[in-house]
């Protein structure tokens, strides 16, 4: 046949060492009991990272665990088990697939179940659940799990923050909903004291804070170097490279590794070295988690000459010097007003845009500073939250923006029966020859 | 005199059409399990119908499911692509093509003959061919004969499930309880069109609307779609045919744009041999 001739996907060396990560990350849990430290079952972007870590608590990540078994491929029997006690496959996979986990546990007696991806997670001594606008599951997962595991306090607190009105000023409300999520922060650490039995030690959390802070300015400024013609860095490598931002946030660890992912993208940039050569589109990840068990689709846009030099999803910080904060001495309150104003500060942008929302302000943003052709999104059926308002986004981003070739993927987090390969290759095919025809007609 | 070919192998048919400036030959045959490997027999036929060999071909391009296990094709490309190439030769006027093949159904908004967006069923058969194909198949009726069947039916039976089994089932209990055959067709012709049309019109949908493929050959699934745009919908005179008729226009226009810089594309330098589904 004559196919055109692929060019190289090129991966970052950097994000080799993203296992290791994601594998200290689980086995902390299981060493957890042994260095006399209180495991907290906890979920991403929540705001508690730097309590856990000022505290020294070992965070089990349940979407991070089942995230391993879906790229692994094996996590059908947790989905089954979680489904033999009438936990139904449309609810978020992420929690069926751990609820599933933490099911064959306990009937071992707390131990991993043998052949657990990486030797599982530890029975937790607590549940840190975070009810907010971004997931539903949070409030409800660690209530369903704490059925299994009857002994475990479950602690959930709740971090709003001003819900989108384009007619209403959220920065008048938005010191409301600021002291609301620095009281429940200030209730979480009351209950995380009382776990553990030790005191905050707030001059350290203080220091977490400020190591966090370094690291959200870290994340943007390497980030931000994908802006460069070719690429030197796609969203295949960074659904791995968000790892040390979303799991180990306020360590030395995760910030040391932007350190060195800035310093290989300069390199690569310096080098001339792109993800596709030659890179024929850019295309932005606009929204939705990817399919942990089909990373390599990644791979086939890159072998076909499209990049994507920007997304959406785990971009989970921004330029602190961007969001404006008020000045605090307290950590904690500090915590909050980044949580709030994180959420927010596409606000003002989408007012200025009649028809557009923060998300799809966000979307116009990425398009323009990262010169995209194309908008691939994802819709996880499972996931509720974040994938409910896809097809709104993308006929609101042709609407208000421009007609620009969208391409929206179908399939799941973790649940692969939700994946066929020919079909989804078949769409990018189908996608990538409208984006062709897109760029001819602009000449 | 240059001659291309477009070779469609869908997951039902495979089709083929051999043009110069006018269509030479197009001919359609099953691609089901048994025939998968005899893409290139196809082939033969109409290269036989046009009266040339393979030798005279110029440039071949492969769409539908099966194009990249074309081993004598130049090129491939989607079928996506090659139906609005096709349709913008057939019927100029259309913007909006909606494509019931035999395992889905596509949605494609078109602008000079180029995709400008395109939708696809998920991965649910009902809303595509085989749904129809079963259905009929259940109820006794030929696959062939269910439009012109549905067209006497004296009201629309109301099917509450588009979901493929339970469809089936549901046909068989309400024919049991002595619904007319015509009715129930007609019914499951609506479902069929209501599912579709809530896939095409997340595509800013803008007349002219054409039907293709399979499905396009139903005349009461037709006239369905039709009551859901709240128009006439055009049909092409043999709607299998476009994406291989698209397929070789764009072997075509490859062809020339290469000529025109006095160069030639690269071809497979290829023998006429089986396709390759199961190697």
């Amino acid at each position: 046949m004559a196919e055109e001739k692929k060019g190289r996907a090129v991966a970052t060396s950097t994000a080799a060492s993203i296992p290791k990560f994601v594998r200290g990350n689980m086995s902390a849990t299981l060493k957890a009991k042994e260095e006399g430290k209180k495991v907290a079952a906890a979920f991403i972007a929540d705001g508690q990272d730097e309590i856990m870590r000022a505290m020294d608590i070992v965070p089990a990540w349940g979407e991070s665990f089942s995230g391993v078994c879906a790229a692994k491929r094996d996590a059908e029997k947790y989905l089954q088990k979680a489904e033999s006690d009438n936990f139904s496959r449309s609810l978020c996979t992420y929690a069926t697939c751990n609820i599933g986990f933490d099911m064959m546990r306990e009937e071992l007696g707390g131990v991993a179940p043998e052949g657990a991806p990486w030797g599982g997670m530890a029975r937790p001594d607590m549940m840190l659940g975070n009810g907010q606008l971004l997931c539903d599951p949070r409030f409800k997962w660690p209530q369903a799990t704490q059925h299994y595991q009857q002994d475990v306090p479950v602690f959930v607190t709740n971090m709003y923050y001003p819900p989108w009105d384009p007619n209403g000023d959220h920065h008048e409300v938005e010191a409301i909903y600021v002291k609301y999520a620095a009281d429940e922060l200030r209730e979480t650490v009351k209950f995380c004291e009382k776990i553990t039995g030790k005191k905050m030690d707030y001059d350290r959390l203080a220091k977490t804070v400020e190591l966090s802070d370094k690291t959200w300015d870290l994340f943007i400024d390497t980030y931000e170097l994908r802006k460069n013609i070719p690429t030197p860095m796609d969203t295949g490598d960074a659904m791995n490279t968000m790892v040390p931002l979303t799991f180990n946030l306020g360590t030395q660890e995760a910030y040391d590794f932007y350190v060195s992912l800035k310093a290989e993208l300069e390199q690569k940039i310096a080098d001339g070295v792109g993800v596709a050569n030659p890179e024929k589109f850019r295309v932005i990840w606009a929204a939705g988690l990817p399919s942990w068990f089909a990373l390599g689709d990644f791979q086939y846009f890159n072998g076909k000459g499209v990049v994507f030099p920007v997304e959406v999803t785990y971009r989970g910080c921004e330029k602190i010097e961007r969001l404006n904060l008020p000045k605090t001495n307290d950590p904690l309150e500090h915590i909050a007003w980044r949580w709030v104003r994180y959420w927010t500060h596409w606000y003002d942008a989408a007012k200025k845009r009649p028809g557009s929302t923060p998300k799809v302000e966000r979307i116009i943003e990425y398009i323009e500073d990262y010169k995209c052709d194309g908008a691939v999104f994802h819709s996880a059926f499972s996931c509720r939250s974040w994938h409910a308002g896809i097809m709104q986004q993308a006929a609101t981003l042709k609407k208000v923006y421009k007609d620009i070739p969208v391409l929206i993927m179908e399939g799941d987090i973790v649940d692969i029966s939700s994946y066929n390969e020919a079909d989804t290759h078949n769409r990018i095919d189908a996608f990538i020859e409208t984006l062709a025809a897109s760029k001819a007609r602009k000449g | 005199m240059e001659y291309y070919a477009g070779v469609d192998i869908g997951s039902t048919m495979t089709k083929v059409v051999i043009m110069s400036d006018r269509i030479e030959a197009s001919l359609i045959g099953p691609t089901g399990p048994e025939h998968r490997k005899l893409a290139n027999r196809v082939m033969e036929e109409a290269l036989g119908q046009a009266r040339l060999s393979f030798d005279d071909l110029t440039y071949i391009v492969a769409t539908g499911y099966g194009r990249i296990n074309v081993p004598f094709a130049d090129r491939q490309i989607t079928e996506i692509t090659c139906h609005a190439k096709g349709l913008q030769s057939l019927l100029p006027s259309v913007k909006t093509v909606i494509d019931i093949g035999g395992q889905d159904t596509k949605g494609i908004k078109i602008l000079n003959g180029k995709v400008m967006n395109f939708v696809m069923n998920d991965k649910c058969a009902a809303g595509t061919g085989r749904f129809l194909e079963i259905i009929a198949d259940s109820l006794g009726v030929p696959l062939n004969k269910i439009g012109e069947v549905s067209l006497a039916a004296e009201k629309i039976a109301s099917i509450s499930s588009t979901c493929t089994v339970f469809a089936e089932q549901e046909m068989i209990s309400r024919l049991a309880a002595g619904e007319p055959i015509a009715n129930l067709i007609a019914g499951i012709h609506d479902a069929v069109a209501t599912r579709i049309a809530s896939l095409v019109k997340k595509l800013n949908v803008e007349p002219d609307i054409a039907v293709t493929g399979g499905g396009a050959k139903n005349i009461g699934l037709v006239k369905a779609l039709g009551s859901k745009f709240g128009r006439e919908l055009l049909v092409p005179p043999e709607p299998l045919i476009t994406g291989a008729l698209g397929a070789a226009l764009m072997g075509r226009d490859i062809y020339e744009k290469y000529a025109a810089e006095g160069q030639k594309p690269s071809r497979s330098r290829k023998k006429l041999e089986e396709a390759t589904f199961f190697k």
